[in-house]
C-alpha cells in the first residue's frame, strides 16, 4: 500500500486519539480505584498488616455486592516500609500511574506529612491513623480525615491519672521523633492544666542504640517520683530493664503498646506496677464485632487489632463518601466524608447499610468499629475511648475507660 | 501514567548521579565510601537552610550544598588520613549514622524528625503541575549529563589513570612521584561534592525532607547501581542505576498478577526479586554488566635480531 502523507497523518491522529476515545468510553464502567498504602514492614510492621486485611475485606465485600456506583472496587495496596522516601515514590505511582480517588491506612505521622503534599496538589483523599499534632497544619483543601485521636487527647487521661494517684512532679522521656516530641509538649501541657509539672526539660533520645544504660542513668539523675516514658517496645523494654536493675522505685507511666505481650515476658514480674494508657476500639460494641467477625477473629473481651479496626473505617468511609457524592473526585469526596461522619441521620455501620439510605434520600450518620467517628472542622477525630491499665502480676488490670473528647 | 514516568526519571536522575559520584569514589579510585546517604543528606539539609532560612534562590542552595558537601567529604577524608579500606568504610558509615542523628536532634536548624518543608523550586514560578514536573525533570536531567560528562572526562584522562593505578596498588604510583594521599583526598571531595549537589536537587523536587529520607537504604541502591553496572565504567554505572531503579519501581506493577498473595507477601516478593537480580548479576557478570574495560599492554615488539647465544 502506498503511504500517502494524508493517510499517515490521518492514521497517526487516530491512532494517537485511541486512548482517549476508549477511556472516555471506559470510563463509566472502569473500576474505581483505591490506594492502601500501609507499613507492611519497617517500625509500623506490627500493625501494617491487619490494616491491609481491613481494607481488603471491606473492598471484598463491597464488590461482591455490586461496588459502588455501579463500578467495582480496584485495590491498590502498596507498602510504605514506614519510611517517608519510599511511601513518596509509592504515591506517586498510585497517583499518577494508577489515578487513585484516595490513599488509606497510612500510619507513621511522618510518611503522612511526607505524601500530603502530593496528595492535595493531585486533590486525593488521605484516610489515616496518626498521632502528631502537626498532621492538620499541611492539609489546606481539606482532604484529610485522622481516626486516630492526636496526642494532645492522649496526653490529657494520663496526666490526670498522674495527678490522681499523686504524683505531681513528672519526668518525660521518649525517642526523639515527630510522636514523642508533640506528646512531650501536649503532656507537659496538660500535667500543669492539672495542677503538675514537668521535672527538668522532657528528654528525648535517639533509638536503635545497643545500650540505655546512659538513658536510665539520667532518667534516675533527675530524681522524679514517676516518669512517662513515650516510647515502643524496642527502646521501652532496654530503659526499663536498666531502671529497675539501677533500683528505680518511682512509678512508671507508658503507653500501651510499648507494654504489649513481648515486653511482659521479657521482663517477667518486674512489670508490675506499671501505668499505662492508650486509644481503644469500643471493646464489645456491636461495630466492632461486627469487624472482628469478618476478619475472622472472635470478640473476646480483649483489644484485639487497634489499627485493623480504624482501618475497616477508613474504607467504609471513603466508599459512602463516594457514593453519597456520585463522584470519585476528591474534593467532593472529602466534603461527603464529613456530612456522613458527623451526621445528623439515620446510623448506619457498614457500606450497604449507609448504600440503602442513600438511596432512600436519607441523611446518614457513619458509626464506626474504632470509635463513633465524629471529625473536627479539620478532620481531625472528635473522640476516641482511651483506657487506662495498670499491670499486675503480669496481667493488664483495666482502670478505667474514657472518652477523650478534644474542644 | 506519563506524569508517573516523569516522577521516576526524575528520581532515576538522581540515583545516577549518586551512583556516578560513587563510581569516581570507589570505581576508580577504590575508596570504599558507605557514607554516601551521609553526604546526600548534608547537601540536601544546606541547600534547604540556604534557600529556606536565608531566602538564597535555588542556585544560590546548590552553591551552598556543593560547598557543604567539598567541607564534609574533606574533613572525612582529614579523618582518617590514609583514606584506605576498613577504615574509611567505617568512618564514613559513622559519618552517615551521626549526620542524620544531627539532622534529627538540631531542631532549631533542622526541623528535627518533623521534618524541613521546602518551598524554593528548581524551575521558575507559576507553571502547572504537569509542566513543573516536566521542568524539574529536564533540570535534574542536564544535572545528571554534566555530572556524567565531567566525570566521565576526568576518568579517561590521565588522571583518571592516576586513580586506577592507586585502586589497584598504591605503591607503584607513590613509585613514580604521584602523590597518592592528594589524588585520593580530591576524588574523595570531587564525588562528595556531586553527592551533595544530588541532596539539593532532591529536596528541591520532594519539597519535604526528614531525617529518614536519609538512611542506609539508599546508600545500598546505590552500591547495587554501581556493582549491578560495572564498577570502574562510568557508562556501566548509569545503565545499573537506571537498571536498579526500574527493577524497584518496576516490580510495583507486579501486584495485579498476584493477586493470591497477601500485599505483605507481594511487597516482601519484590525486594527477594531484587535481591536476586543483584546474586544472579555477582554470579554471572562479576565485574558487572558493563564491566571496565580492561587494557592489555601491547605485546613487547620482536627484538629485530636474535640474541646470540
Amino acid at each position: 500500500m502506498h503511504v500517502t502523507r494524508r493517510l499517515f497523518l490521518t492514521a497517526t491522529a487516530a491512532t494517537l486519539a485511541t486512548p482517549a476515545l476508549l477511556r472516555h468510553g471506559l470510563a463509566q464502567s472502569a473500576p474505581i480505584r483505591v490506594g492502601s498504602l500501609t507499613p507492611l514492614s519497617g517500625g509500623g510492621g506490627p500493625y501494617g498488616p491487619e490494616k491491609a486485611k481491613a481494607h481488603k475485606v471491606v473492598v471484598d465485600l463491597v464488590n461482591a455486592n455490586g461496588g459502588v456506583l455501579g463500578r467495582q472496587i480496584e485495590l491498590i495496596a502498596d507498602n510504605s516500609e514506614t519510611n517517608p522516601e519510599v511511601a513518596v515514590r509509592a504515591a506517586r505511582k498510585m497517583i499518577d500511574a494508577d489515578r487513585v480517588c484516595a490513599i488509606l491506612g497510612t500510619w507513621a505521622s511522618s510518611v503522612t506529612l511526607a505524601i500530603m503534599p502530593l496528595c492535595q496538589e493531585a486533590n486525593v483523599v488521605q484516610i489515616f491513623t496518626g498521632s502528631s499534632d502537626y498532621l492538620p497544619n499541611g492539609d489546606k483543601k481539606h482532604l484529610c480525615y485522622n481516626l486516630q485521636p492526636l496526642n494532645s487527647a492522649w496526653a490529657v487521661a494520663l496526666a490526670d491519672l498522674a495527678v490522681k494517684r499523686g504524683f505531681r512532679e513528672v519526668a518525660f522521656a521518649g525517642p526523639k521523633n515527630d510522636f514523642a516530641s508533640s506528646m512531650g509538649e501536649s503532656f507537659s501541657k496538660s500535667l500543669n492544666k492539672a495542677g503538675g509539672k514537668i521535672i527538668g526539660e522532657p528528654f528525648y533520645y535517639n533509638t536503635n542504640q545497643v545500650s540505655y544504660r546512659a538513658e536510665a542513668e539520667r532518667l534516675m539523675a533527675m530524681k522524679a517520683p514517676a516518669v512517662f516514658i513515650a516510647g515502643y517496645v524496642t527502646d521501652f523494654t532496654p530503659i526499663y530493664r536498666e531502671l529497675i536493675r539501677g533500683g528505680y522505685t518511682g512509678k512508671i507511666f507508658t503507653l500501651s503498646f510499648a507494654v504489649g505481650p513481648d515486653f511482659k515476658k521479657a521482663v517477667g514480674n518486674a512489670a508490675d506496677g506499671i501505668l499505662h494508657g492508650s486509644p481503644v476500639p469500643p471493646v464489645g460494641k456491636d461495630t466492632y464485632d461486627a469487624y472482628l467477625r469478618l476478619v475472622g477473629a472472635k470478640p473476646n473481651g480483649q483489644v484485639q487489632y487497634p489499627y485493623g479496626c480504624a482501618a475497616y473505617d477508613e474504607m467504609n468511609l471513603l466508599l459512602l463518601g463516594i457514593e453519597a457524592s456520585k463522584s470519585t473526585d476528591g474534593p467532593k469526596i472529602a466534603e461527603a466524608i464529613m456530612k456522613m461522619a458527623n451526621g445528623p441521620g439515620e446510623s448506619v455501620s457498614t457500606f450497604a447499610e449507609g448504600a440503602k439510605a442513600i438511596a432512600a434520600g436519607k441523611g446518614i450518620n457513619y458509626d464506626g468499629a474504632s470509635s463513633s467517628v465524629e471529625f473536627l472542622p479539620n478532620g481531625m477525630l472528635k473522640s476516641r475511648d482511651f483506657a487506662l491499665y495498670e499491670v499486675q502480676k503480669g496481667e493488664d488490670v483495666p482502670i478505667l475507660t474514657t472518652t477523650s473528647v478534644v474542644e | 501514567m506519563d506524569a508517573y514516568f516523569v516522577a521516576i526519571l526524575t528520581i532515576a536522575g538522581i540515583y545516577v548521579i549518586l551512583a556516578l559520584a560513587l563510581n569516581l569514589q570507589f570505581g576508580l579510585t577504590g575508596l570504599i565510601n558507605f557514607g554516601v546517604v551521609g553526604f546526600f543528606g548534608v547537601g540536601a539539609y544546606a541547600s534547604a537552610i540556604a534557600t529556606e532560612t536565608l531566602h538564597l534562590p535555588f542556585i544560590g542552595g546548590l552553591g551552598v550544598a556543593l560547598l557543604a558537601g567539598a567541607v564534609a567529604g574533606a574533613l572525612i577524608s582529614l579523618l582518617s588520613l590514609r583514606l584506605s579500606g576498613d577504615f574509611l568504610a567505617i568512618v564514613t558509615l559513622g559519618f552517615a549514622e551521626t549526620i542524620r542523628l544531627v539532622f534529627n536532634n538540631e531542631d532549631w536548624l533542622t526541623g528535627g524528625p518533623r521534618g524541613f518543608l521546602i518551598s524554593t523550586r528548581p524551575v521558575m514560578q507559576g507553571l502547572g503541575r504537569g509542566e513543573a514536573a516536566w521542568a524539574i525533570l529536564g533540570v535534574i536531567l542536564l544535572a545528571a549529563l554534566v555530572a556524567f560528562v565531567i566525570l566521565q572526562r576526568l576518568a579517561v584522562t590521565p588522571y583518571g589513570r592516576a586513580l586506577r593505578a592507586i585502586r589497584e596498588d598504591d605503591l607503584v604510583p607513590a613509585t613514580l612521584g604521584k602523590n597518592v594521599f592528594l589524588y585520593r583526598l580530591q576524588s574523595f571531595v570531587i564525588g562528595s561534592m556531586f553527592m551533595a549537589a544530588a541532596g539539593s536537587l532532591y529536596a528541591h523536587y520532594v519539597q519535604t525532607i526528614t531525617p529518614e529520607n536519609f538512611t542506609t537504604p539508599v546508600a545500598i541502591l546505590v552500591w547495587m547501581s554501581v556493582v549491578v553496572g560495572g564498577a570502574g565504567n562510568m557508562v556501566g554505572t548509569l545503565v545499573g542505576a537506571l537498571v536498579v531503579v526500574t527493577l524497584y519501581e518496576g516490580s510495583r506493577f507486579l501486584a495485579p498478577w498476584l493477586s493470591f498473595l497477601d500485599p505483605e507477601q507481594v511487597s516482601a516478593l519484590r525486594f527477594i526479586i531484587i535481591g536476586s537480580v543483584l546474586i544472579l548479576t555477582i554470579r554471572f557478570r562479576p565485574n558487572g554488566l558493563l564491566p571496565e574495560a580492561s587494557r592489555v599492554p601491547p605485546a613487547p615488539a620482536v627484538p629485530l635480531t636474535h640474541p646470540k647465544g
